[in-house]
């Protein structure tokens, strides 16, 4: 099978993934403003919330990322994948899971289990696949041609053994007859911040690590750093699951547990972040920021330092009463998943497309553009989702407010989270005409093949 | 034998193993082990009735858990919004939800937290609501005004008459379990099913 193929399929499906996504993150944001929008059975508003957030991580984000890894491996490596039939096939079964998952849930048949509601048997396909792309990525390590294993590979292995764990506790350990309650919340809780935590984090974390050095053409900062940055976080991170249940109907000291570990996770993201800000700083002044590239990876790293400082602090009981089951935690989830993990994800669509399609990006000023108005239009974006949040927090101390009196207070923010949520909407099409001109578009100047670098 | 665990994928693969499965075992398998009142107890709680397991199976379908909590938190504040004509709601325990095979804590508050929300409403007012939160008709007037303005609540008008029924039968059981609606003389109502 030819080389590569792998890492296209997932990667075109992904993209086309990320834009259903965001249809349903727009018709959610829609809904709370008009609520009898697409009043039907299958569009209700939990539905649609369920659709757009399914969508984004296991067909867009985790897809994305493992169509990522199936290039970047192989480079890292210097090898190749270990099997590339058994990638297509993954990417294959993987999307027939989603798909069906995804139709599921228009149906009402849903699992309990937030980030999990896909409900068996795709559930079942999904951690399947897992064990596929499991058995490539130790499989292409294991045919490596070199001594040492860089941070990205680090990363992945961790990120590959945690979400196997991670994944099955959430989705069927959870489900068990005895599992109820509290213990039940429990479980669940563990996956959905471990989902963040030890999918996405480390699997964002692994394509930066290799696109940031590549793209500025500069060694990484400091391998201390990295050290220091992945072994921590591999402890750390796992302990933060009762975090949601702070003042909730959970032992005290669990939340306690969570609490300093949350805390702790500054150590990790501090690492991380001094090491890409470091190579930034050392790389050559005059290209570091030409092209679409190296920006996504420099907005994504600010995105990624600004989500981990406040989950830190929104974890301490005085600051979680205020900004606990309000918008604010909207937002802070949207800065991790679009701001950090899916920038860095597009920064490696746009990396990865060019080579797979053997020439040049389609358009570099396109992919400034889609940049621009992404990155303009996710900062107020977030930060009415914070400021609604904490309107709501602080409202709610007060008894007097009856509770559609602190609903009505956050009209204008909802108003303000559909119309930049658009420009968010518009700018994901300058990126996919630009991606699928990269694989399938006719260039003006098709001269532009010969200087490509061949993948 | 010196180990270079950079070098060695079996070494990376394990460490990486064995550091989150400490804090693994520690925060999943270690908790119900040590504290019990996640799992059982020796109070008297509430056993759904078929009807009200129908009910449960169509709030997880629909998804109510996205915009309703069903915990009143340890703060002042939640047993102050969520109580009842000056009764304070008592905080949610773990003990309340064992017999719940679904967990629906929730995470977020687009709409009221329905942990103690069993009784506070007649069966007939949540009918009207499920129809259209925004106009429940001439039965309940209040409802026009600024709730025909603010309300996001979808309308489940798509429902069928047995399924809001059975819908309503559940939600008539949140916070029954601890009985804390007291009446003038401090008995309690105990009046869920009107």
């Amino acid at each position: 099978m030819k080389q590569d193929t792998a890492a296209k399929t997932a990667i075109i499906a992904s993209t086309l993934f990320f834009g259903l996504a965001l249809t349903m993150g727009l018709l959610t944001a829609l809904k709370f403003v008009v609520p009898t929008v697409g009043d039907i059975e299958y569009l209700s508003m939990p539905r649609v919330r369920m659709l757009h957030t399914n969508i984004n991580l296991f067909g867009w984000l985790l897809q994305a990322n493992i169509g990522l890894l199936f290039w970047i491996l192989p480079r890292i490596l210097h090898t190749k994948l270990f099997s590339e039939k058994l990638g297509v096939a993954t990417g294959i079964l993987y999307n027939i899971a989603v798909i069906g998952g995804l139709v599921s849930i228009v149906l009402g048949r849903v699992k309990n289990v937030e980030y999990g509601e896909i409900p068996a048997p795709f559930d079942y396909m999904i951690a399947i696949c897992w064990v596929m792309f499991a058995i490539n990525v130790f499989g292409t390590v294991a045919t490596r041609k070199v001594k040492y294993l860089y941070v990205t590979v680090w990363y992945t292995l961790g990120a590959v053994i945690w979400t196997t764990f991670v994944y099955i506790t959430g989705n069927m350990f959870s489900q068990m007859p005895v599992v109820t309650g509290i213990n039940q919340a429990n479980l669940i809780w563990f996956y959905v911040h471990n989902a963040v935590g030890l999918i996405f984090t480390p699997l964002g974390v692994a394509i930066a690590y290799y696109l940031i050095p590549k793209q500025l053409d500069t060694p990484i900062y400091s391998h201390k750093l990295s050290m220091i940055g992945f072994w921590v976080i591999s402890f750390v991170y796992v302990w933060t699951g009762a975090h949601h249940m702070i003042n909730g109907p959970v032992s005290y000291w669990l939340q306690t547990v969570a609490i300093i570990f949350s805390f702790s996770l500054i150590i990790p993201v501090m690492a991380v972040i001094t090491n890409f800000f470091g190579t930034f700083a050392t790389a050559p002044r005059g290209t570091r920021m030409k092209g679409p590239i190296p920006k996504l990876l420099m907005m994504g790293t600010v995105y990624y330092i600004l989500t981990c400082l406040q989950g830190p602090f929104q974890a301490i009981r005085s600051v979680n009463e205020i900004t606990s089951k309000t918008d604010w935690v909207v937002g802070h989830a949207h800065m991790a998943l679009f701001g950090a993990f899916s920038f860095y994800a597009m920064a490696g669509v746009y990396y990865v497309a060019p080579k797979l399609a053997g020439r040049k990006l389609y358009s570099e000023k396109l992919g400034d553009l889609h940049f621009w108005l992404m990155t303009l239009a996710s900062i107020p974006f977030f930060a009415v989702l914070w400021i609604g949040g904490v309107i709501q927090g602080f409202a709610w101390l007060n008894p007097e407010n009856t509770f559609v009196d602190t609903l009505a207070a956050l009209k204008h923010a909802h108003w303000m989270r559909f119309s930049t949520g658009g420009v968010i909407y518009i700018a994901y099409f300058v990126f996919l005409y630009n991606v699928l001109q990269t694989f399938f578009g006719k260039y003006a100047d098709e001269d532009e093949t010969e200087t490509a670098v061949a993948g | 034998m010196k180990i270079d665990v950079e070098k060695s994928l079996l070494w990376t693969s394990v460490a990486a193993f064995i550091l989150f499965a400490i804090g693994a075992v520690m925060t999943t398998i270690v908790p119900p082990i040590v504290d019990k009142t996640l799992w059982t107890t020796d109070r008297q709680i509430h056993e759904y009735t078929e009807q009200e397991m129908r009910g449960r199976a169509i709030y997880r379908s629909e998804g109510c858990v996205y915009c309703h909590t069903q915990q009143v938190r340890h703060l002042a504040s939640d047993q102050r919004r969520y109580g009842w004509r000056l009764v304070e709601a008592p905080p949610s325990e773990a003990w309340e939800y064992v017999n719940d095979k679904d967990h629906f804590l929730g995470t977020k508050r687009t709409g009221p937290d329905l942990a103690r929300v069993g009784g506070k409403y007649s069966s007939e007012w949540h009918w009207a609501h499920f129809k259209d939160p925004r106009n429940m008709g001439e039965k309940f007037p209040d409802r026009k005004g600024i709730y025909e303005k603010v309300s996001i609540m979808p309308s489940f008008a798509y429902l069928s008459d047995q399924e809001i029924k059975d819908l309503t039968a559940y939600i008539q059981t949140l916070g029954r379990n601890v009985n804390w609606r007291v009446d003038e003389n401090g008995n309690p109502l105990n009046d869920y099913e009107q």
